[in-house]
């Protein structure tokens, strides 16, 4: 039995008197190390708000998450962050008051962030070898001419490979990813999913969010559906594809469209 | 009008003063906190050096506490106080924002100057302390009103270097995102809290310094001196010289300070007249940033103001 | 003991002028969406208009106190379309740096024209009325049933008239009120005319309970700032409850700390609502 990184145990948020994640009894799934898990389900499911509880940028109202077997409850963003949880936004953000070089260097944890580091000097070595990173990184997403650029001339598409750009220079053991092909054009999107099945293959685990079936099923190994913030159904991708329950509910309306 | 006398004036306060808009500069164009308390750091500064180094109280004095220490211990104080008086207001605002952040650090200003103007036991109250230790500054044979201004070019220098050191690591770019999106910032482990306790903290202990400066140079310290419109003051400076760049905040400043001390200087014939002058100074400067603040540095302050 | 009850009677008053103060305000705020310092400098210039056409021009009190007030409504709705309409987008943060520069116009224009020193109306001096020993003035009582007054049509003219439901509505959702047909700019005019005339209302009563200097209008902004924040930034209502809460406080602290420090109270309460409710008394989020 491979062990459980993520933990997500009969987690209930609640916006004002609505349920957004877990109805009564809760949401509950795991996560093994090394997996690639899909998470769908239609607009509204509660995808994004599920990844906003495991990063730490919302609190459950009740239940846990736990990573590691460590309970998040009381572990701020930054922290989770710090423990190899890396993930991006269904709308992806960016600084725009860097360059795309340094939205990349700014995922990485340099030692210069700290003022006696800042007062010594000497995070410049560490500097250099990250700025090599950071070339290596960008060239990995294609996004290697655009190096010097403004954020703010990217395209939406750039955009979300950018943040995939930040969240690789910091080698996170598990990466969350909100959506990585919306507005991604085809060659992109190909590019990604070769960087996905490698970091998978590297042993990184990967959850992600997506709405383009086509390219989820293909790489994921394993699945949970969503819907109305409960858990709907979970399985393999041959399973989830002829589950009755979840054609009727999300499948049913892709192929419609 | 002394034309070298208003030079020399207009360096000295000019580089004093871009003390303050340099800090302001790194609290709220890199780390996008505003703060409308500046004068507070920079009266705790002032008083701090006083107190250490005046003699005891005796005959008339109201004020408890005077050390007698040198010159140097009193400038010294001046750093730490502005750092507690930072640690004490920077650490209950910490989650505020916006105007928020705005409206309780100009409160606390506010605070301290009242407390500076009632309670006689810090510093006489309203009447002020002064003949304030003058340390020696007869630097070469230069006099004194040059060792002040190389003093106070020298104070603003070494703040420049520091802040340049800052903003040059990483740090400076960990600052950047924090202002630019904390939410992606903190996914990327980037601790907030800290971050901006410490920029409001740092910046805080040169102001401090300054304040010791002017108390020296003035050899006077009352609450009329450190009211709100040293803060307006370094407000608008920052805004004239275009946010973000040191230079424009070291030149925002000399162009402000240019134009109070030049209308300062110019003869009137009655009171009335110096009262109308002072207006009309008054009236423009609000003009003036309004106008900059309307056409100038727009895409910066704009994008900073919604995030605000 | 009765002396506690005159400060507490005396608060009532401070309270009452803080609620005439504040509501334009907070109205700016919750419709223009920032904090426009520079309405205090609007106290400022009604109660010297008053005075100017009182004794200057020797006018009797009421129709100074009118014109007063108008000049200031139209003054105010100048400045909002002249100065802050334009730099709207650039967002609140922008927009109160702004205003702090339209205080140093307005206050040095004041400050020019009227020159220092201290003025005072030239109206009948105040009848007084004791009440259990308890001493009021006739112009104390006037502010009082002014601040009264205006709760009561506020409410109603934010309930009943077309343009107090479209501030309502725009106030709530600026967007969304503008897709319904809400015309935005009519209702900010609106705004800019009810706030600034408020204030000139503000700025006459002023100068009939006290005599006026010309940095009265700094002194006003920080109790101001600290009604609204104490009511919750933007909302109107509370503001009488905050006014007088705010008042009452200042007035009687003067029984027990030296009488200096009665400004603190107010920053004192900008302080502690900020810290632990920034929703101040309304309970709305702050937005």
């Amino acid at each position: 039995m491979t062990q459980d990184l993520l933990v997500v145990d009969k987690v209930i948020k609640r916006f004002g008197g609505l349920k957004a994640v877990g109805g009564d009894t809760g949401l509950s799934f795991t996560v093994p190390q090394g997996a690639f898990l899909g998470l769908i389900g239609p607009n509204g499911a509660g995808k994004s708000t599920t990844f906003n509880l495991i990063s730490g940028v919302l609190k459950p109202n009740s239940g846990s998450v736990r990573l590691d077997g460590k309970d998040l409850a009381q572990v701020r963003p930054h922290e989770i962050a710090s423990l190899g949880l890396g993930r991006t936004f269904q709308t992806p953000r960016s600084f725009p008051s860097l360059s795309v070089l340094g939205n990349v260097l700014v995922g990485a944890n340099n030692a210069g962030e700290h003022l006696p580091s800042v007062a010594s000097g000497n995070w410049r070595t560490d500097e250099a070898a990250l700025q090599d990173k950071a070339r290596v990184v960008l060239e990995r997403v294609g996004l290697g001419p655009r190096i010097g650029d403004v954020v703010t001339n990217l395209s939406g598409g750039e955009m979300r490979m950018l943040e995939v750009a930040r969240q690789l220079i910091r080698e996170p053991r598990i990466l969350l990813l909100d959506e990585p092909t919306a507005g991604v054009d085809p060659s992109l999107q190909k590019k990604l999913s070769d960087i996905l099945v490698d970091l998978h293959r590297e042993g990184c685990t990967l959850v992600v969010v997506e709405h383009n079936l086509h390219f989820l099923l293909s790489i994921a190994d394993s699945v949970v559906v969503l819907q109305n913030g409960e858990l709907l159904a979970k399985g393999s991708p041959q399973e989830i594809r002829s589950n009755a329950d979840v054609i009727a509910a999300y499948l049913g309306d892709e192929h419609a469209a | 009008m002394n034309v070298e006398q208003l030079l020399l004036t207009v360096l000295t306060y000019g580089c004093l003063f871009s003390v303050l808009t340099l800090s302001l500069n790194l609290q709220y164009a890199r780390g996008g906190m505003i703060n409308f308390g500046t004068v507070a750091y920079f009266a705790a500064g002032a008083y701090a050096y006083a107190i250490f180094t005046q003699d005891p109280p005796s005959g008339l004095d109201q004020y408890m506490f005077g050390f007698g220490a040198p010159w140097w211990v009193g400038f010294l104080a001046a750093g730490v106080a502005s750092l507690i008086f930072a640690v004490v207001t920077g650490w209950p605002t910490l989650r505020l924002r916006g105007e928020y952040l705005a409206l309780t650090t100009f409160a606390f200003a506010e605070v301290l100057h009242s407390f500076l103007l009632n309670e006689r036991r810090i510093g006489n109250g309203s009447v002020g302390l002064s003949n304030i230790e003058r340390p020696e500054m007869n630097w070469m044979g230069l006099g004194e009103n040059y060792t002040f201004a190389l003093s106070a070019i020298l104070l603003m220098g070494l703040t420049m270097l520091l802040y340049r050191r800052i903003l040059a690591a990483p740090y400076g770019r960990a600052i950047d995102a924090v202002r630019d999106d904390e939410v992606a910032a903190e996914a990327v482990g980037k601790d907030i809290k800290r971050l901006r306790f410490e920029v409001f903290v740092v910046s805080a202990v040169p102001i401090g310094f300054a304040g010791a400066l002017y108390a020296m140079i003035t050899t006077l310290v009352s609450p009329d001196l450190f009211t709100a419109e040293i803060t307006f003051f370094v407000w608008i400076a920052l805004v004239l010289g275009g946010e973000r760049t040191i230079v424009g905040a070291i030149l925002g400043t000399m162009a402000l300070v240019t134009f109070e001390e030049v209308v300062r200087s110019m003869h009137f014939e009655t009171v009335r007249a110096a009262e109308i002058a002072a207006s009309t100074e008054e009236i423009l400067t609000g003009v003036i940033f309004i106008m900059i603040l309307r056409w100038q540095p727009f895409e910066k302050f704009g994008r900073k103001g919604e995030r605000a | 003991m009765t002396l506690l009850a005159q400060y507490f009677v005396t608060g009532i008053v401070t309270g009452c002028f803080l609620i005439l103060a504040t509501i334009g305000f907070s109205l700016t705020r919750r419709v223009e969406g920032f904090l426009n310092i520079a309405h205090a400098e609007l106290l400022g210039v009604s109660a010297f208009t008053t005075w100017g056409l009182n004794v200057g021009l020797g006018w009797p009190f009421i129709p100074s106190a009118l014109v007063g007030i108008v000049f200031t409504a139209f003054l105010g709705l100048f400045i909002g379309r002249v100065v802050y309409d334009p730099i709207r987008r650039l967002g609140p943060a922008v927009l109160l740096i702004s205003s702090v520069g339209v205080a140093y116009v307005i206050g040095g224009a004041v400050d020019g024209v009227i020159g220092t020193g201290i003025r005072t109306l030239d109206i009948p001096l105040a009848t007084t009325y004791r009440f259990w020993g308890v001493r009021i003035t006739d112009y104390q009582m006037i502010v009082v049933a002014l601040a009264a007054l205006t709760g009561v049509s506020l409410a109603l003219f934010l309930n009943k008239t077309k343009t107090g439901l479209a501030i309502r509505a725009m106030s709530a959702n600026p967007e969304l009120a503008a897709s319904r047909g809400i015309d935005v700019r009519q209702t900010s005019r609106a705004t800019w005319l009810i706030a600034s005339g408020l204030a000139g209302l503000a700025g006459v009563m002023l100068a009939m309970i006290a005599t006026l200097s010309t940095d009265i209008a700094f002194r006003q902004i920080l109790q101001i700032l600290a009604v609204a924040i104490l009511a919750g930034l933007g909302s109107l209502y509370s503001v009488l409850l905050s006014g007088l809460i705010v008042g009452i406080a200042m007035d009687m602290s003067v029984y027990w700390i030296p009488a200096g420090y009665r400004p603190l109270i107010a920053f004192a309460v900008v302080i502690i609502v900020l810290l632990f409710r920034p929703q101040g008394l309304s309970g709305r989020k702050p937005s």
